[in-house]
């Protein structure tokens, strides 16, 4: 019997059997060893979820569609180092759901914007881009200054962020495998009982927004790009360690 | 007993055994397809499809499969060109 | 017309088409519409307004989505569901649900983008419904499977016409990109978290990306060619030979391509490495779809003289390969240091998107106007017009943003003297704000284009009207005096 393509075209069923072979066979091959993290994600330490003020800030982020301008994936070249810094490593994306790498820079990279501005240049930025960079295209966002931040449902989103692997902290086991992991400090942030008051108490020490007394959006966003690109130790790893991961 | 199956799990051995059987296939999918004068006139027949539910005669058989001098065909075939105005 | 009441319209549902057709319209102009409000905001950002539901960032998946899924797809529902009943001679299968259909995706369209607007989205690109519009959208798309496979099966024809090939692997391939990239966990009725983490969550956003742009924009709209082509033409494809290599090539070889858009990132690079290969390879099967259409006319060029449609189904053509040529060299590792992250990659989407897709679409629904009416075009001319506003607007589009995104990607990566970076990154975005202003205008002409389409339907349809209104009177005053 000779395989001829008449049988594929006249039989419909065979025919979609055989455009699904063809076309899982690429995927399979290029998605499924990713998942095999020992070669993909580089062991370093410092890099923590985020704590409970900064998830809302990064919903936030996802809302107002800021990853459609701005990138958080710092790439291995000269220009790219001066201006924003270490290139980006996998691990530092490892707890984002989902990833925010961006695909266009209309704005700057932001994957290490933390720390590189005071949270005041932040917030008059955020209110009036045009006030501190004079040809800057962003659009104002001054409502987060004004509205409050509704932080009622943050344990919700992180028991949704723990069922994706996130390790929140639900069982007393679980808190315990955290604090060996991150230290105690850290544990306390990503235990989810006490969501509302981690979130709270960061908001209200640090003030973010230069407002006090208020817990705005603009206190999350802020608390969310000060935290980017902050937690991993360049000085403790040299160059060739990170090169055996690409 | 199954030791030889190991030999596939080296990426060294199973990416140019990949590339090897991708591109037979290929191959043999291309010399299926172009060789043999029959299986050419065969398979272009299929190409008047569309014009099955006209209600007008078919376009007269393209050149291509024939490999004749391409001889210029004045549409005709269908009765009423509908952009005519 | 004594033709045209030849045509089967009783036999095939048309009706469904004619509404998809009209919806897909509707969706193309606002979007397309909103694609040149926010190209404005960019020039001027003023235009912001401090709305939140208008600020760039929450109107530009209103605009991606718009055109993609509400015009590309209800283009790719209204053709498909043409081409099936035409190429099997079969009435569309199951009718209700091809009319769920119907509800289904002009609805889920509609209150995505409101849900946009209003703050609500997934946070990656393309795929920015929420999970119960994701679900909605399976259940819209099963649906559509059954509705196509079933009229396929009813076929009363041994054969089933390569059209109808590209359209089975776009329905598959989407149903299987959409569920894959969307799985999340819900943590209230609009809010989700992907159920995937920063590197792997890229890899396969961009499956899926990139192959939205193989099987939705790509496969699907070959098949819309590979039967209005030749219709249009009257005479059949250049080869069908060629037809089978190119189909199975190119939906074997979309699907490894997606990696191509994560160079130097965070990605091993044995994926990026092997992506960019097989977006090398993509060049051939790409080619060998627009060479068989474009080689239909062989013999017969001197149609692109006397008939605009066709001008807009070849011109379609040729965007098409250009903008898959630009698409591999710009998946090189090496261009693409330079390309990526700029407006050269707008750019690229909108010379397939408006060049290849739009255009496509443009010339098929034109070609079906007259079948689905019975009649004539209101205006010949107005298609010449919209064809030459429309490519006005192509060029301008993609020129500047070649202009802004390759100068500013050489900007970003030049050094003075001392070693030193040239640019900071305000003074590209000030150096990108005239390719802006033209980039806007480019935009403007193509809807101004689409404009001119509309106004030309809505006469057609009402010519129709009227001239079945003075038929059947002179049919009722015959009957009268008999």
């Amino acid at each position: 019997m000779t395989m001829r393509h008449e049988q594929v075209e006249t039989n419909s069923a065979l025919m979609l059997l055989l455009i699904l072979a063809v076309i899982s066979v690429g995927g399979l091959v290029e998605i499924v060893p990713l998942f095999s993290i020992n070669e993909t994600i580089e062991k370093v330490e410092g890099v923590r979820p985020n704590t409970p003020l900064e998830i809302r800030g990064r919903d936030i982020y996802i809302r107002e569609g800021c990853y459609l301008c701005h990138s958080q994936m710092i790439r291995p070249f000269r220009d790219e180092w001066l201006r924003y810094g270490h290139y980006s490593l996998a691990a530092e994306s490892q707890y984002d759901h989902p990833f925010q790498w961006g695909s266009k820079r209309t704005g700057p990279d932001l994957a290490r914007v933390g720390g590189k501005y005071s949270n005041q240049w932040h917030v008059q930025h955020m209110k009036a881009p045009r006030s501190v960079v004079p040809q800057s295209i962003m659009p104002n966002y001054p409502w987060l200054l004004t509205n409050d931040l509704d932080y009622s449902d943050v344990a919700d989103r992180m028991r949704a962020l723990r069922v994706t692997g996130v390790p929140y902290s639900l069982t007393q086991q679980e808190y315990d495998a955290n604090v060996k992991r991150f230290g105690p400090t850290v544990a306390d942030q990503l235990d989810i009982s006490k969501a509302e008051d981690n979130l709270l108490k960061e908001a209200r020490d640090k003030n973010f927004d230069g407002i006090p007394g208020r817990v705005t959006e603009m206190d999350a966003l802020v608390a969310y790009l000060q935290s980017l690109g902050t937690m991993v130790d360049f000085t403790k790893y040299d160059e060739g360690y990170f090169a055996t991961f690409r | 007993m199954f030791d030889w199956l190991l030999w596939f799990t080296h990426m060294e051995n199973s990416k140019p055994l990949a590339l090897v059987l991708f591109f037979g296939a290929f191959c043999g999918i291309l010399v299926y397809v172009f060789t043999g004068k029959q299986r050419a006139k065969r398979l272009e027949s299929y190409k008047y499809i569309p014009f099955d539910d006209e209600e007008s005669q078919r376009p007269e058989p393209h050149d291509f499969a024939r490999g004749k001098p391409r001889a210029r065909i004045e549409t005709q075939s269908r009765k009423v060109m509908d952009n005519e105005r | 017309m004594a033709q045209s009441s030849a045509l089967p319209v009783e036999q095939y549902n048309f009706d469904i088409v004619r509404r998809f057709m009209i919806v897909a319209m509707i969706y193309g102009v606002i979007g397309m519409a909103v694609g040149v409000y926010i190209a404005c905001e960019l020039a001027w950002p003023f235009l912001n307004f401090d709305i939140p539901a208008l600020t760039f960032g929450r109107l530009r998946p209103v605009h991606t989505s718009l055109v993609i899924f509400g015009f590309g797809g209800s283009a790719l529902f209204a053709t498909s569901y043409y081409i099936v009943q035409r190429t099997c001679q079969a009435r569309l299968a199951f009718p209700w649900l091809a009319e769920f259909t119907f509800i289904g995706w002009t609805g889920g369209v509609a209150l995505g983008v409101l849900t946009y607007m209003a703050g609500f989205s997934q946070g990656k690109e393309y795929a920015e419904f929420e999970w119960p519009l994701d679900l909605a959208i399976t259940v819209v798309w099963v649906c559509y499977i059954l509705v196509y496979v079933e009229t396929v099966r009813r076929r009363s024809q041994p054969h089933i016409y390569v059209a109808n090939w590209f359209f089975l692997a776009f329905l598959l391939a989407v149903a299987l990109l959409h569920i894959f990239n969307n799985i999340a966990v819900p943590s209230a009725l609009l809010k989700s978290y992907s159920v995937y983490s920063g590197v792997q969550d890229a890899m396969i956003q961009w499956w899926y990306g990139h192959n939205a742009v193989g099987f939705f924009l790509t496969a699907a709209f070959l098949g819309m060619m590979y039967y209005f082509v030749p219709k249009q033409a009257g005479r059949p494809v250049y080869s069908y030979r060629l037809s089978i290599i190119h189909f199975w090539a190119l939906i074997f070889l979309y699907m490894w391509a997606g990696g191509h858009h994560l160079h130097w990132t965070a990605l091993p690079d044995w994926v990026s490495t092997l992506s960019a290969t097989f977006s090398i390879l993509l060049l051939m099967p790409s080619w060998g779809g627009m060479i068989n259409g474009i080689m239909t006319l062989s013999g017969a060029w001197d149609k692109l003289r006397s008939d605009p449609i066709m001008l807009f189904l070849i011109t379609s053509l040729s965007f098409y390969g250009m903008s898959t040529f630009e698409g591999p060299l710009m998946s090189l590792k090496s261009v693409n240091a330079l390309s990526h992250y700029t407006d050269w990659t707008i750019g690229h989407v909108h010379s397939g998107a408006l060049g290849w897709v739009a255009l496509v679409s443009f010339g098929s629904f034109y070609h079906l106007m007259p079948r689905l009416y019975e009649t004539r075009m209101y205006s010949q001319t107005l298609i010449y017009v919209h064809f030459w506003l429309a490519t006005i607007g192509i060029v301008l589009y993609i020129t500047s943003m070649w202009i802004a995104g390759i100068g500013q990607g050489l900007m970003l990566r030049s050094f003075d003297d001392y070693g030193n970076l040239a640019y900071t990154f305000i003074e590209t975005v000030e150096f990108m704000h005239t390719p802006y202003v033209w980039r806007a205008l480019g935009g403007a002409f193509f809807v101004a284009g689409a404009l001119v389409m509309v106004y030309n339907m809505v006469m057609t349809v009402r010519a129709a009207r009227i001239e079945r209104a003075t038929l059947e009177a002179k049919l009722a005053a015959k009957l009268a005096k008999a």
